[in-house]
């Protein structure tokens, strides 16, 4: 018996093809399908003929609750406990990048760098804010966080040993622009952090364009060579290359691809943020962005197979051990459990708000937070956010990034549509690489 | 017609919140919780393969 009807989408299962393979990405439970063009069609809801064999296939998966799936009640983690602080340990840069968000490291204000006091206070405040939680994390961040490269040794010290005495467990990170990495600062960040992330963004004329040192020369050679160095030491241990992209370089694959050249197998390259006109990604780009995605998706696949593959930050996701749904629904923790400490000891939301008044929530020596603040920032997750309803990646971005809601749309719950946009071609990405891996190890 | 690629493993925690800030580490402009893991179960499941 065949039968002709359109498939009644009860819930959300997305549907989108890459080249010529068809995909079912089930919202609600979280499960990722190939599928043939006939299912495709199906799903997308037009009358499609269905034989009673395939009607059954269907039920089953529905029946295992992978296919067509209710959405999860699960609600946002609540806590009450800080468990990690970005420290600005210096408020000075010594590159001067066209993009910065921060102001080329100043944040709108004077350049200084954060004194031992300060940081000390930060931890002292890390650790009595935070409850029982075990593992805490902190973030050295600039500007260029190895222009103050003593504090941030100290801090290290300082806070392994208060931690240590409460039974806590710090994990250490520096974003750096390599400028500064010589024999001592590369020994101290490998024996000391978990992860570093090094800004490097691309081809030589690239990154040139836009990474300028103070006399405004490119970077690129003062820095290439000392990240190399610092990758080949480090082994095993986590670090990121990490780039930017502008729309000066929409052929951005070739940046990723020219960084994996040089050796670094862990790479990530993001779109900028920034209102400079010429740099700007503007919503005519999207078509050629997402086309550059798919040009790397393909080698990247292409590579991975040939035994030379890397970790592209973007194409890699997890369905199968990924987070909790609560912490899927939960964001990324800003102005509840995550906070930036600025160099007079001022609290921030994150690092993006550093510097704004209106988003300032306290002070590390006070060692209070701003009640309506924090409650508006723990308040805020994904079902706050009712442009993300409908929209098949919720459960994986989670909503975006409430600095760049607000920096756009003015509102930390309002998503920018410009990023949802690569971001919903990057998920479609990742999980095409997640089917030829397991196609490939089959 | 239709062949899974991956589906989610039960889990044996939820909610409990120990998994990292998301958006410390890996990038400073877009988060994506879902490329992280479940820090809890992978620690867990590393004990298990210990035995």
């Amino acid at each position: 018996m065949r039968r002709f009807f359109p498939y009644i989408i009860k819930i959300m299962v997305h549907v989108f093809t890459y080249h010529d393979n068809y995909y079912l990405y089930d919202t609600g439970s979280g499960a990722l399908h190939a599928c043939d063009e006939k299912a495709a069609r199906y799903f997308s809801g037009e009358s499609v003929e269905m034989t009673d064999e395939e009607l059954a296939e269907i039920a089953g998966l529905e029946k295992e609750g992978i296919l067509n799936a209710p959405e999860t009640k699960a609600r946002p983690i609540k806590s009450d406990e800080v468990k990690a602080l970005c420290l600005h340990v210096s408020h000075d840069c010594n590159l001067r990048c066209k993009y910065c968000f921060a102001d080329e490291g100043a944040y709108h204000s004077v350049r200084e760098v954060m004194s031992f006091d300060t940081a000390k206070a930060a931890i002292d405040f890390l650790l009595k804010n935070s409850g029982k939680r075990r593992v805490l994390e902190v973030d050295f961040f600039g500007g260029e966080p190895l222009m103050n490269l003593d504090v941030v040794k100290k801090t290290v010290y300082y806070a392994k040993e208060e931690g240590a005495k409460l039974g806590k467990k710090f994990l250490f990170t520096t974003t750096t622009n390599g400028l500064l990495l010589d024999d001592d600062a590369i020994k101290f960040l490998n024996e000391e952090m978990e992860n570093v992330v090094l800004s490097l963004d691309g081809r030589k004329e690239v990154h040139d364009a836009v990474r300028k040192t103070v006399n405004g020369k490119g970077s690129f050679d003062a820095v290439i060579e000392k990240i190399k160095k610092f990758v080949r030491i480090r082994g095993d241990k986590h670090y990121y290359v990490r780039g930017t992209f502008t729309a000066k370089n929409l052929d951005f694959s070739k940046d990723v691809l020219f960084l994996a050249d040089q050796g670094f197998d862990s790479i990530s390259l993001e779109p900028v943020v920034t209102d400079i006109p010429e740099l700007q990604i503007k919503e005519e780009h999207l078509p050629a962005i997402g086309k550059e995605y798919e040009k790397l998706c393909d080698e990247y696949i292409n590579r991975e197979a040939e035994g030379k593959g890397f970790l592209f930050f973007h194409f890699h996701i997890d369905l199968e051990g990924g987070p909790c749904l609560s912490k899927r629904v939960s964001a990324c923790g800003a102005g509840n459990e995550y906070f930036s400490v600025v160099p007079n000891g001022d609290i921030y939301p994150c690092h993006q708000f550093a510097g704004d008044k209106e988003f300032r929530m306290g002070n590390v020596f006070e060692g209070t937070l701003d009640p309506v603040l924090r409650e508006k920032f723990a308040q805020s997750c994904l079902f706050t956010r009712k442009k993300c309803e409908n929209c098949f990646a919720k459960f994986i971005c989670s909503g975006g990034c409430n600095a760049n809601n607000y920096h756009y749309c003015g509102d930390i719950n309002e998503p920018y549509e410009m990023t949802c946009a690569m971001m919903k071609k990057r998920i479609e990405c990742a999980m095409h690489v997640l089917a030829s891996r397991k196609a490939r190890e089959k | 017609m239709i062949k899974t690629i991956a589906k989610p493993q039960e889990k044996k925690v939820t909610g409990c919140g120990e998994c990292r800030s998301t958006c410390q580490s890996a990038c400073k402009t877009s988060c994506t919780v879902g490329n992280q893991s479940c820090e809890r179960v992978t620690r867990e499941q590393k004990i298990d393969e210990q035995k």
